[in-house]
């Protein structure tokens, strides 16, 4: 096997030389392929055609609407996401995966530019594949989720839009992670991200209690999600729920907004 | 930063608004109400540009009294609300629009039954179970939805207002102290706390 | 982002075997934020004529008032109901007056004549008049309403089959359009009767 991992150890020096921190983290190669823009001033120049903070008249204009959200119980954590990519105010699918298997301990979540998202957190998979080969133990969920920090952020205001939160069990217990392409990265018991948030949080915040059972934890979530969908335009499709233990990641189901609907009214 | 929020209940309206006057980055008075009785069993509760809420609100209340006035019989929410849609709707198109969202809360005492309005500032009109104005909204409305129901006693919607106040505290970055909560009746509007 | 999608709406027309079918969602939003689920967008002109206004929906509510009063101003000088082909020019020219700071606006008629000839007829914010012999459409998800209607409709349909293939493009057309539906209304309007049916369809 250290054949293998020879392969992949030794520093490279890749992009520009702002990016040399990451060489402490092992080689870097997918990224390195990365074409870079002709413009002088890729910082600025580059952002207009993704970025719709800096200029909304943007032209492309990608996956933004979601609701994600992740919180600590007794049990461990609830992950629960929508299902929704809409393109403007087109619903371009109702069946997206929003959350990503990192491995079998770690999960991601997706919100802001899907593409961006998936490809980062894939990379984020691949590092801690590697750091698992090389030193025989799992990587912790703070060290891979400061790992995709340190990953996207020499990439600030260039146009990358990701909201993700990163969580999993390790020696330390449950953890949930906050990480987004500004470069924060913050440590909490709730979070909840995208378009829909606000009103996910609402619900949320008035069902959260520690000591939940493992079933109501996974009904909040649900519901949370759920009501979120029929306030934000952007969220909707199917609420897709996690549940972290110990023992790793566990998919709880998928449940139909569309009948969820008509389920709490009762009918 | 306003916050206006209001619910109907099985036979009553309850309404809250924020209490600061903030100009730029300074909170000029921290008691503000934010409502005006349009008449005995219509309440009016504004949020918007400051100087046109206040001078909007004057003119619509006058106005509504007036027409009690001349007619002998008051209008009702749906009346109160009807006029101030197109006054607002006039003046979307004028030189200086007003800029102002309104709750009009009233109880219909020809039907006995509680009505709440909802209007923005371009002069949009629908008639809601509950609502809520400013970026409150975005925190309220969910837990609204997730906790309402058309035979909400006066204690229970108390709760739920406190319950929506209690997560703007949570988690809106802006920290709205106090609010003004009133219920409007058949017996008319009168102030309460919670 | 345009002025036009501020509030959502879908609103779509067809025409049937000597009969029409109006339908529209009933969202009422705020950009992303859904205020109402119960938002009337399509109104009655006479007993067998419909219109309905896609667009701001502050401009749908004056709208209505205003050719409220003109139908009646029309009804009681020429003492008969209007005429759906009459009433579109109406309303064409009523939103032509605003030439120049126009009605964010996009209607759409439907209606039988005096003969029980049926009639459809959309237009753009400022009255230019579009009378086919399909369908028309409105609103911010006119794109797959369009899609919809090539696909499903086809010529005579019956009252009943009309209100399948109207509910079925409607409902289906606003599940791929974030800024409409949360249920639906269709009017089919015969000679005899106004068939009104709400649709209960995805609530997200």
């Amino acid at each position: 096997m250290d054949a293998f991992v020879n392969r992949f150890k030794g520093s490279s020096t890749f992009l520009a030389d702002e990016i040399s921190m990451l060489d402490g983290f092992g080689s870097y190669d997918a990224v390195k392929e990365f074409s870079q823009p002709v413009f002088e001033i890729p910082a600025v120049q580059n952002a207009n055609c993704t970025d719709e903070k800096s200029d909304s008249e943007c032209r492309i204009k990608i996956e933004h609407g979601t609701t994600t959200l992740a919180f600590k119980f007794q049990g461990g954590i609830i992950v629960a996401v929508d299902s929704r990519a809409s393109a403007g105010n087109y619903i371009a699918s109702q069946t997206v995966k929003k959350v990503i298997e990192i491995n079998p301990y770690l999960l991601g979540t997706m919100a802001g530019g899907a593409a961006d998202c998936q490809f980062w957190q894939r990379e984020l998979g691949r590092h801690c594949r590697l750091y698992e080969l090389r030193n025989k133990e799992r990587i912790s969920v703070a060290a891979a989720s400061k790992l995709l920090a340190n990953m996207v952020y020499p990439y600030k205001r260039m146009g990358i839009s990701m909201g993700t939160m990163v969580t999993g069990w390790d020696k330390t217990g449950p953890n949930l992670f906050y990480v987004d392409s500004d470069g924060s990265r913050y440590k909490n018991d709730v979070f909840s991200v995208g378009s829909g948030a606000t009103f996910a949080y609402g619900v949320l915040d008035s069902g959260l209690d520690y000591e939940l059972s493992t079933n109501d934890a996974i009904e909040l979530g649900r519901r949370s999600i759920y009501q979120a969908t029929y306030r934000d335009a952007a969220s909707g499709g199917s609420v897709r729920i996690y549940h972290v233990e110990k023992e790793g990641w566990k998919f709880i189901g998928l449940y139909d907004v569309g009948k969820l609907h008509w389920e709490y009214c009762g009918l | 930063m306003e916050f206006l929020i209001g619910i109907t209940g099985k036979d009553f309206v309850l309404t809250a608004s924020d209490t600061s006057a903030a100009r730029s980055i300074t909170v000029m008075k921290s008691n503000e109400d934010k409502s005006c009785d349009l008449n005995k069993h219509n309440i009016m509760l504004y949020a918007g540009e400051a100087g046109d809420t206040v001078n909007f609100a004057e003119y619509i209340q006058r106005n509504v009294r007036l027409y009690g006035i001349r007619n002998g019989i008051e209008l009702t929410p749906k009346a109160a609300a009807t006029f101030t849609r197109k006054e607002l709707a006039t003046s979307l198109r004028s030189r200086h629009p007003y800029q102002v969202f309104l709750l009009i809360a009233g109880y219909d005492i020809t039907t006995s039954s509680p009505h709440l309005y909802w209007i923005d500032y371009l002069g949009s009109s629908a008639e809601v179970p509950f609502a809520a104005h400013g970026y409150g909204a975005y925190y309220c409305l969910s837990i609204l939805d997730r906790y309402h129901h058309p035979n909400l006693t006066l204690d229970e919607a108390k709760g739920l207002i406190k319950k929506c106040i209690d997560e703007l505290n949570n988690r809106f970055i802006v920290n709205l102290s106090d609010f003004k909560i009133k219920v409007t009746d058949q017996d008319g509007i009168r102030e309460i706390t919670i | 982002m345009s002025i036009l999608e501020y509030n959502g709406a879908a609103i779509v027309a067809m025409m049937g075997k000597n009969c029409v079918a109006i339908a529209a969602d009933k969202r009422l939003g705020v950009q992303l934020m859904t205020v109402s689920t119960n938002f009337q967008k399509i109104f009655p002109a006479t007993e067998k004529c419909y219109i309905g206004l896609a667009g701001l929906a502050t401009d749908v509510q004056t709208l209505t008032e205003r050719f409220r009063l003109k139908i009646n101003m029309y009804k009681l000088r020429e003492e008969r109901e209007i005429e759906p082909r009459t009433l579109s020019h109406l309303v064409s020219t009523t939103l032509y007056e605003k030439r120049f700071s126009p009605y964010f606006v996009e209607p759409v008629i439907a209606g039988l004549d005096k003969n029980n000839q049926p009639f459809i007829c959309g237009m753009d914010l400022i009255g230019c008049r579009d009378v086919p012999r399909d369908f028309v459409v409105s609103g911010t998800a006119s794109e797959s309403l369009l899609g919809m209607c090539e696909s499903l409709w086809e010529p005579d349909l019956e009252p009943e089959d009309l209100f399948e293939t109207i509910s079925q493009t409607v409902l289906n057309a606003v599940d791929r359009d974030c800024l409409s539906g949360w249920g639906a209304v269709v009017h089919v309007i015969t000679p005899e009767r106004v068939i009104t049916r709400n649709l209960k369809a995805r609530m997200d």
